[in-house]
């Protein structure tokens, strides 16, 4: 039974990674290799996948040439992939210490390397992803550890992190992102992240109502 | 089903590699939160006010500026020995000062850090209730300036055995300097005899201070006072102190329903610029109208609501056509324009038509009107000027102004000029006024209409006067030195400063000093009619002033400074290397914004204030409990301990020299007006001084003895603390304050007269003898004794009777030529660049005199930031169907050939970059006479110095120079070089680790200074500016920055306009100059006016 929950959670560490890294910064050489070696990885970007171009050229020149552009065109000049921009009146971003998830951050002793990621604010759709991947990787170690107690509070910050910030606002900037995509990578990202994001939410809503008692819901199943 | 079975994403967890791989890892934990804490900094700040509360000016902590880029406190905390790479935290002492950048005196505080006892920052000071805690880019400048990699390090002095300009220096200290000019001004004073008294002139740039540098030549009782006020405004000054006796106008901007402006300057360039932009834009917020009269589309003009391009030098015709209007016509009510209330008031019609003596031979035989007023009623007066302007018509200003096509722009004109009523603030000031012969009839044009609404009165949103709007009590320290008075008035005329071809010029004709030097033929002519005319000088000393590249016809000044036996010593207390300092003696590097001890007061509102410029290094370290050892040079002290090197500023060198060495024994009687009241072993200090000085105002010295209770000098302490204060504001329609008069005495100017004493004449005026001179001191009105203006009068003078009387009656009132044959006749007030003047295609009217926001004048080149965001080359502006006629293309280099249109001779040449543009009218080139700066060697080595000296390294090419005494050329040899690291790079490092990384050349445009010859105004002294020039394409072997000039022909275009234009003194005359017109700086006494001139 802890297995299948220890396989679960590693599942969502691993996808919470793979979601907040493409979509926080430019593809690298490296992530695409991964991508491209990995079935597994390749089968969430059924697009992709079978993608001419992507079997025509080197991945440098698919990089440089088509994903980069894209990224760009999705994340730098044309969307917004930042909380603040969606969730506030005024369209407005905030890029100081006053940003809510900045905040929320804070109160958990993290800090987000802003220059690092190279956003401006730490509400970017690839930092707050990647925020989800340090709870669940905190939570896995803790089911792993037994830690059950432990493990249902981080699962209760991660829904209420899902409810009160990217189910809020991920899934408009994602169809943004979806319709505007000018490569099929960026295409199927959106969609994975859009999908697993609803996913993982009504995941938590489960766990939510056994208390997030992850062994309750191993049972219940 | 849309959504995808979460079984597939248990895919996930069958990841070749672990997601921790994946992940960016944007995420820390670190040991930054108890610093957070603790600090108490914040991440956002509670506020964005720039400044903190004055009281923790003292000891301010800062989080720094350049960690802070790297994240906030909430990711690095606050350094420390726990947390290294957290955000630094500067302890800053905050000094405040005053920019000295330009006039407009904008207040600065500097951010001394303690640890390093730097400046790193110059902010505005938020106490400063003119520029409110703003500055423009020259503002900022101020740093870059104090840490010039070119800073001059210590007084140097021309090698022995070298000639000047042969651009061989060594070491010297400020001791050895004073000691060695403090002699040769010993022994010229020592001879005491009325030459001695004229041998020896202070020429001061910029001043940036209210009354010091008078007291410098005052105390030494010479008439020895240059200002550089006859080449910048002077021409606006004459025709204000013909309305008003007052030096310039001051407008509320802020309160204004149109801003009228004339040239751009006070919008965007000069004078009280930021001051006055911040005004003007509060104004304009609630609706006020801007108009720009200029021929070029300035900022100013592009965001103004009405930009009308009239020809250079025209717009008296425009302002005699809205007073024609204004005349002639109703309001929808039936009512007159005319502000009567005002006018009739306030206004000496009453004298004009009590003389009809004047009217009969001058209005009538010049045919300004055609028949006498029947009496010398107001109402006949107003007949009178409706006859006088109505020639002024719009088809006669149209041409006049060659604003054919516009003249829809006359009708909006004339709709805001109406709609704003007396709410109408101006500055009428440099291009016209100073640019043109006679452009002094400008401002007094301008003015009538003006007083014909009723703007003139001075009230809310209105334009008053600038000396109800100033303090200066920088010269009035004496009572904390031994004499604790005032020196006497000085018993010589210097007629180098004002020649008796000049009598009423506004200001000292200084910027043909050296013409005058050099021309024995004028001088022999005075001296053979009886006057005693200096043939040389003694000593002269520039301070922070650079004529030989800002005055015109600089290879003249070239020529005089290095002739020894025309000028004996010079010496330049100067901050910077300059075109000037290259042919002096000693180059004594003083004080810049932060480095100084200066009394400022700059009228850009109608309030009373002045500010406290300090070497805030100094102040800093006093505050942190240093001590210097010599109290009365505690700023050279001060910067030499902490780095800058041996700078020192004027009111601690003058007050030592003198002391020490000028009168050491006393025996000049100067010694006492500079040394120390509390210890006359020595010097006065800058704290006794200035408290002496400020103390001079009553509420400010009210205030600051209480706050300051336990302080020997509570009102410097004050200062020295806040930097700025506001003794009066709302200062409106002064000249309706009521004057003090009890049962016997009535009370005006501090002085108290008896009442019988005071005669009342039969215009209203109160008059009393004194010093044997007459003196009016009030206006009667109804039942109350009113101050009035400052003219004898004491109203508004719309007839200047005392122009008439001093040979120009033809122009005691405002009046322009109304056709071709008066344009003859009345060259006078005639612009030299008129456009009748322009024959060919490719003659043209070069506008000469604008300022380009981010220079300063000549001292731009010491800041790299400045340097930086001014490469533009300064191209010509030309009209671009004018360029496309002539075939000049964008980039095109020309040669721009000068020509004088009253001698008729040529000067030369400049080469400059074209750029056609809409932005100047049609037959108007624009080239702004601030750039193109040059130097002849890139550095100077010092004998027993370890380092090379550079010059002006981040803003001046080198040139070649060629001069033979006729001909002068300058040619580029080498833009600016690149300095890497370590490269001659020896002081202030830290500062300039970035200075290989620039990136421009420098030719930022030609000397065009040196090929200007000078045009004395006949009337008003100034230069007039404004060339008319002949354009042709560049030759091959041109270059742009290639200067050609016939200094020789220079010297007789000046002798030209001085003869064949002027009214000299002569055998009549009995006085040097009306003695009630103010003579600026020195005061003169009643012996020095009279004059007795052979026939």
């Amino acid at each position: 039974m802890q297995e299948e929950i220890l396989t679960e959670q590693s599942a969502r560490v691993n996808i919470y990674a793979l979601i907040s890294r493409i979509l926080m910064n430019e593809i690298d050489e490296e992530l695409l290799e991964l991508i491209l070696k990995d079935e597994n990885i390749l089968s969430f970007f059924p697009n992709f996948q079978k993608w001419d171009k992507r079997k025509s050229m080197s991945n440098k020149d698919l990089i440089e040439r088509y994903l980069n552009v894209d990224f760009t065109n999705l994340f730098l000049l044309h969307l917004v992939p930042y909380e603040s921009f969606y969730m506030r009146e005024d369209q407005m971003m905030e890029t100081g210490g006053e940003n809510p998830v900045q905040k929320l951050y804070n109160d958990f002793d993290f800090r987000v390397e802003l220059d690092q990621a190279r956003v401006m604010a730490g509400d970017h759709i690839g930092v707050e992803l990647e925020f989800m991947f340090k709870l669940c990787e905190a939570e896995y170690r803790a089911l792993e550890d037994g830690a059950y107690e432990v493990a249902s509070e981080i699962a209760e910050i991660e829904y209420n992190f899902l409810k009160e910030h990217l189910v809020e606002w991920a899934p408009m900037f994602l169809l943004n992102v979806k319709s505007e995509a000018g490569t099929a990578l960026y295409f199927d990202a959106a969609d994975l992240a859009l999908e697993f994001i609803l996913s993982d939410f009504e995941y938590l809503s489960k766990l939510k109502k056994s208390d997030f008692k992850h062994l309750a819901v191993e049972e219940s199943k | 089903m849309y959504l995808q079975s979460r079984r597939t994403f248990l895919k996930g967890a069958a990841f070749s590699v672990a997601g921790v791989a994946i992940a960016k890892g944007v995420f820390a934990t670190d040991a930054v939160a108890e610093s957070v804490t603790n600090s108490k900094f914040t991440n956002t700040p509670d506020s964005i006010s720039f400044y903190p509360d004055q009281a923790e000016w003292d000891s301010f902590k800062e989080l720094d500026g350049t960690d802070w880029k790297r994240g906030g406190i909430e990711r690095h905390g606050v350094r420390s020995a726990e947390n290294p790479d957290g955000i630094q935290v500067n302890d800053y002492t905050i000094v405040p000062t005053v920019c000295s950048n330009c006039e407009a005196g904008c207040g600065l505080t500097a951010w001394v850090d303690k640890e390093t006892m730097t400046v790193r920052k110059y902010m505005g000071n938020p106490l400063h209730t003119g520029s409110r805690g703003r500055n423009c880019a020259k503002g900022y400048a101020v740093l870059s300036q104090m840490y010039d990699p070119d800073r001059i390090p210590f007084p140097l002095k021309r090698a022995p055995g070298s000639k000047r300009g042969e651009g061989k220096w060594i070491r010297t200290t400020w001791d050895e300097a004073m000691a060695e000019i403090g002699k040769k001004m010993h022994d010229t004073l020592k001879v005491g005899d009325e030459i001695s008294k004229k041998s020896i002139m202070y020429h001061v740039g910029r001043p940036n201070e209210n009354g010091f540098g008078h007291r410098v030549p005052h105390t030494m009782g010479l008439d020895g006072y240059d200002s550089h006020t006859n080449i910048c405004s002077a021409g606006a000054r004459q025709g204000t102190i013909q309305w008003a006796n007052d030096d310039r106008n001051s407008p509320d901007w802020a309160n204004a329903k149109l801003i009228f402006l004339q040239s751009s300057h006070a919008a965007d360039a000069g004078h009280y610029f930021q001051q006055s932009a911040g005004l003007i834009a509060d104004a304009r917020k609630r609706g006020a109208k801007m108009v720009v009269i200029d021929p070029r589309m300035s900022n100013s003009a592009g965001m103004a609501d009405l930009w009308i391009p009239a020809w250079p030098g025209t717009e008296t015709a425009l302002y005699l056509y809205l007073a024609n209007r204004v005349l002639h016509e109703q309001d929808l009510n039936g009512e007159d324009l005319v502000n009567h209330e005002f006018f009739k008031e306030w206004v000496n019609w009453d004298r004009l038509m009590a003389n009809r003596e004047y009217i009969e031979k001058h209005m009538l035989g010049n045919g300004y009107i055609s028949k006498m007023p029947k009496d010398d009623s107001y109402e006949s007066f107003i007949e009178m000027i409706k006859e006088l302007y109505s020639p002024y018509t719009k088809e006669y200003v149209t041409k006049e102004c060659k604003l054919e096509g516009m003249e829809h722009k006359l009708d909006a004109l004339w709709e805001m000029y109406i709609d704003a009523g007396d709410k109408i603030a101006t500055y009428l000031w440099r291009a016209g006024p100073i640019g043109h012969r006679g452009g002094w009839m400008i401002t007094r044009a301008g003015f009538l209409t003006l007083a014909l609404r009723g703007a003139l009165r001075g009230d809310i949103g209105g334009t008053s006067f600038h000396h109800w709007h100033e303090i200066s009590v920088g010269g009035k320290g004496d009572k904390a030195t031994v004499a604790g008075e005032r020196p006497p008035k000085v018993d010589v005329w210097n007629e180098i400063a004002w020649p008796p071809e000049y009598p009423i010029s506004s200001y000292e004709m200084s910027h043909i000093m050296p013409h005058l030097l050099m021309d024995e033929e004028w001088q022999q002519k005075w001296i053979k009619k009886g006057l005693k005319v200096p043939q040389k000088l003694a000593v002269w000393m520039p301070r922070m002033y650079n004529p030989v590249w800002i005055n015109p016809d600089g290879f003249r000044w070239i020529e005089a400074l290095k002739r020894e036996d025309k000028i004996e010593m010079s010496f330049n207390l100067s901050p910077t290397w300059s075109e000037t300092n290259w042919y002096c003696d000693y180059i004594l590097p003083v004080g810049l914004a932060g480095e100084r001890n200066d009394q400022q007061s700059t009228p850009s509102k109608p309030e009373q204030r002045i500010e406290f410029r300090q070497a805030v290094l100094r102040v800093a370290a006093e505050k942190m409990g240093w001590k210097a050892k010599d109290p009365a040079r505690a700023t050279l002290e001060a910067h030499m301990k902490y780095g800058l090197g041996e700078i020192w500023e004027e009111s601690e060198f003058w007050a030592n020299i003198m002391v020490h060495h000028i009168d050491p024994d006393g025996s000049l009687g100067i010694r006492k007006y500079w040394a120390s009241k509390k210890d006359p072993s020595r010097a006065v200090t800058v704290p006794e001084y200035f408290d002496a000085a400020m103390s001079l105002l009553p509420r400010l010295k009210e205030t600051a003895t209480k706050m300051y209770p336990t302080e020997e000098f509570p009102v410097y302490a004050y200062m020295r603390d806040h930097g700025a204060w506001t003794e009066k504001t709302n200062v409106y329609k002064p000249q309706e304050e009521e004057l003090k008069v009890d049962a016997n005495y009535v009370y005006a100017h501090g002085k108290k007269y008896p009442k019988h004493e005071v005669k009342k004449d039969k215009f209203g005026a109160l008059w009393v003898e004194h010093d044997g001179r007459e003196h009016s001191i009030g206006l009667v009105k109804d039942d109350k004794i009113l101050a009035g203006f400052h003219t004898r009068s004491k109203k508004l003078e719309f007839f200047s009777e005392w122009f008439a009387e001093w040979k120009w009656p033809e122009y005691a009132i405002p009046v322009y030529p109304r056709n071709e044959k008066e344009l003859k006749k009345m060259e006078h007030v005639v612009t030299q660049v008129h456009h009748t003047m322009m024959k060919g295609d490719n003659e043209f009217a070069l506008n000469t005199v604008f300022r380009l926001p981010y220079n300063i004048h000549t001292r731009s080149v010491n800041s790299k930031h400045l340097m930086e965001i001014s490469q533009n080359h300064n191209p010509v502006w030309i009209y671009t169907k004018d360029a496309e006629k002539l075939g000049i293309k964008r980039g095109d280099a020309i040669r721009v050939n000068v020509t004088d249109t009253v001698s008729g001779l040529d000067s030369g040449y400049f080469v400059g970059m074209a750029v056609p543009t809409e932005a100047t009218r049609p037959g108007v080139l624009a080239c702004s006479h601030h750039a193109g700066r040059w130097k002849l060697k890139d550095a100077v080595n010092i004998p027993g110095f370890e380092h090379a000296l550079g010059i002006m390294g981040v803003g001046a090419p080198r040139y070649d120079m060629t001069n033979d005494g006729k001909i002068g050329t300058l040619k580029p040899a080498e833009g600016i070089q690149k300095r890497h690291a370590g490269h001659n790079l020896w002081q202030f490092k830290e500062f300039n680790k970035d200075l290989d990384n620039i990136w421009w050349d420098g030719l930022s445009g030609a000397w065009q200074n040196a090929v200007a010859p000078s045009h004395p105004d006949p009337i008003a002294g100034n230069h007039a500016w404004h060339l008319k020039v002949v354009i042709e394409k560049a030759q091959p072997s041109d270059k742009i920055g290639d200067i050609y000039v016939n200094y020789e022909n220079n010297f007789k275009v000046y002798q030209a306009w001085r003869d064949q234009l002027t009214r000299p003194l002569d055998h009549n005359d009995t006085e040097r100059r009306p003695w009630f017109i103010k003579r600026p700086a020195v005061p003169l006494s009643k012996k020095a006016y009279e004059v007795h001139i052979k026939a």
